[in-house]
């Protein structure tokens, strides 16, 4: 039964991370990685003979035969701990990425992008800073600091 | 001669321990903090090309693995770091091309919009030699995870529109690919109760057909997007031409190739009758990504677009040379993956030094728009640029004696003497459009008499800075034409390094999985 449930469970996650990630809206998208790789960690949990009640280390040493069904298996979690810790911070960082372009969309005076050519390198490489800018790198960090 | 098989962590650990030490100097100030990270990346990368360099002579002029059980744990319960011939290969391609990276960057790097630029690469560097060095799945995962989140802070560093937009798509692409590899992870430990590489090579029979191929089609999968292979490589051209020339650079060079690494390693060691039965998949999704490839670099129209869709197109004739190994006849199938590894090795010192060369050139005038007039007229501006350029090109469209001629020649040989005759002729069609791609590239940037006045991006700003951007180029080049001259024991190293690829039993007897949970005596 607990089989059933967990992959429902992963199905369901799958399907609806899937469906998120077509939609346009990045949070959408943000969202829908998030349940697909909750999805995953339930997959790997699963891998793991996932059982109701049963401790992950072998309760009594000396009665212990050998037999795997008397505990589950430790790994699968430790696993799924390193899974949720990566997908946090690339979660963190697609957050950090779509605020950033929010902001850049906001501020944005002029297109960046070429308007007729789709094709065309969206980010100019010029600067606005001339040879002077970067004396920083030959002045001493105290004539900097008076200038 | 017998090398401590703790040598093996260096790569790793030099790039963390350097990467993590340049940032903690970050409180000294800017100026100090740049030369600081500038030196310990120097001398990081310089260390593990020695490192890299040593394992590659003991690995292939001896020709042994070497492994790594950490801890002292019996593999599989311990963490494996395995080197073979190929590993090594791609170790010390990653090591040189590290080294050329800082070197241009030096050169190049506006430091004020790049910060910790230096500690980024090493990160990267470290994930990438995990990769190559992973003994299992999981690991291997993680360390993909390392090199990945890196290049994500890589690619948008700058923090420029363009760059924000093109890193959204690469995250959840490759985002996505993680999470097929991890799902085939978590099946392949849920059927066979193992991740070790060397156990899971053991235990494969052992599973069903049907979990057989799932495994590897979700592996092929994952691994094929993180290549940038036909169909899942669309994300490549839309993020690549944006950031910094030198992150361009080392990831056009390195990234997709883990990709390609992992699909040799992967379908050699542990689906080697999948290998067999999916040549045709194989060989068809290799002609197709050739011909993507190239025909989209004929399509757009700034300089280092046309070369990341070179990256695609050139990706097709590893997957050619993994293809060819999935002959029945060993001695074919050795051939021909030797012949991929010998071209991954070409593309990987060419390509760098190309994309470095097509940001130098777009750094000097301002602009990488082919159409607009701004670049034409670097061959009398920048000659030396202009002369490297032009080897670099004709290597990679494969003219004699560069070395891209000879890996081009011994793909076509494999392919041809085992009757591929569709898969054959559709290279030499993409090596004659990769020639015309190339002399466009010439045309629109390098000939004809200058029109407009150079707008050079600031460090290119001055002229003391070029011979540090032009020094790493050159060397690259340099080598390209050493391998095409030298192009006889060159085969021979990547002879060895796919013999022992295909060799299973070899690997398994060196990583010695055991079922009883033993700690190894002390050494």
């Amino acid at each position: 039964m607990t089989g059933l449930m967990l992959a429902l469970m992963i199905a369901v996650l799958f399907g609806t991370g899937t469906y998120l990630l077509f939609q346009r809206a990045p949070i959408r998208l943000i969202l829908g990685l998030a349940l697909l790789s909750h999805g995953v960690n339930l997959l790997l949990l699963s891998s793991g003979h996932f059982k109701r009640g049963l401790p992950p280390i072998i309760a009594d040493k000396s009665s212990f035969t050998g037999a795997i069904s008397a505990f589950v298996d430790p790994l699968p979690q430790a696993l799924i701990l390193t899974a949720i810790v990566i997908s946090f911070g690339v979660t963190a960082f697609m957050v950090m990425l779509v605020n950033r372009r929010n902001m850049l969309v906001t501020n944005q005076t002029e297109a960046v992008n070429a308007p007729n050519d789709p094709f065309a390198s969206a980010a100019p490489l010029t600067t606005t800073a001339t040879e002077e800018d970067y004396d920083y790198l030959e002045q001493a960090p105290v004539a900097r600091k008076s200038a | 001669m017998n090398l401590n098989p703790n040598w093996l962590a260096a790569p790793i650990v030099i790039p963390l321990f350097m990467a993590a030490l340049g940032l903690a100097l970050a409180p000294l100030g800017q100026r100090q903090t740049v030369r600081a990270q500038q030196f310990l990346a120097l001398v990081a990368t310089i260390v593990n090309l020695g490192i890299a360099i040593w394992l590659l002579y003991y690995t292939i002029v001896i020709g042994e693995r070497l492994v790594l059980q950490m801890g002292g744990w019996a593999a599989p319960f311990g963490i494996a770091v395995v080197a073979d011939g190929l590993s090594a290969i791609l170790l010390t391609l990653a090591a040189i091309l590290a080294l050329a990276t800082v070197l241009y960057a030096m050169g190049t790097l506006d430091e004020r919009r790049n910060m910790h630029f230096y500690p980024l690469i090493l990160f990267l560097l470290m994930g990438v030699n995990g990769a190559f060095l992973a003994g299992d799945l999981f690991n291997l995962y993680v360390f993909f995870e390392v090199l990945l989140m890196s290049s994500f802070v890589l690619l948008t560093l700058g923090g420029q529109s363009g760059q924000i937009s093109g890193g959204i798509r690469y995250v959840v692409l490759n985002l996505m690919a993680s999470l097929v590899f991890l799902s085939a992870a978590g099946i392949a430990y849920g059927t066979l109760g193992t991740l070790n590489f060397a156990h899971l090579a053991q235990r494969m029979e052992q599973a069903p057909p049907g979990i057989q191929a799932l495994l590897a089609g979700m592996l092929l999968i994952a691994y094929s997007s993180k290549a940038g292979l036909f169909p899942l490589y669309f994300w490549l051209p839309s993020s690549y031409h944006t950031p910094h020339p030198a992150v361009t650079a080392f990831f056009g060079g390195l990234l997709t190739k883990v990709g390609i690494y992992t699909l040799y390693r992967v379908f050699s060691l542990l689906f080697p009758t999948y290998l067999v039965d999916w040549q045709p998949l194989i060989l068809a999704i290799a002609g197709l990504t050739m011909l993507t490839g190239v025909f989209g670099a004929m399509a757009v129209n700034t300089m280092r677009r046309v070369l990341s869709f070179h990256v695609i197109s050139q990706v097709g004739y590893m997957v050619m040379g993994l293809g060819l190994a999935g002959s029945a006849d060993p001695v074919a199938a050795g051939f021909g993956l030797a012949a991929g590894i010998l071209y991954l090795v070409h593309h990987m010192i060419v390509k760098t030094a190309l994309l470095m060369a097509g940001g130098a050139a777009e750094m000097e005038m301002g602009s990488g728009n082919l159409l607009a007039n701004q670049l034409k007229g670097l061959s009398t501006r920048r000659p030396l640029l202009a002369i490297i350029f032009f080897f670099a090109a004709f290597s990679l469209a494969g003219i004699p004696p560069s070395s891209g001629f000879v890996s081009k020649l011994g793909l076509l040989q494999s392919a041809l003497s085992n009757q591929h005759w569709l898969i054959a002729t559709v290279s030499l069609l993409v090596s004659v459009f990769t020639l015309m791609s190339m002399v466009r590239l010439w045309q629109y940037a390098f000939a004809g008499a200058a029109t407009q006045p150079p707008v050079p991006t600031a460090p290119l700003a001055r002229p003391g800075k070029r011979w540090l951007t032009l020094t790493p180029i050159a060397g690259l080049v340099l080598l390209s034409l050493a391998i095409g001259i030298f192009s006889a024991p060159v085969f021979q190293w990547s002879t060895v390094a796919a013999q022992q690829a295909l060799d299973r039993a070899g690997y398994i007897a060196a990583v010695q999985p055991t079922d009883e949970i033993i700690m190894l005596e002390k050494k």
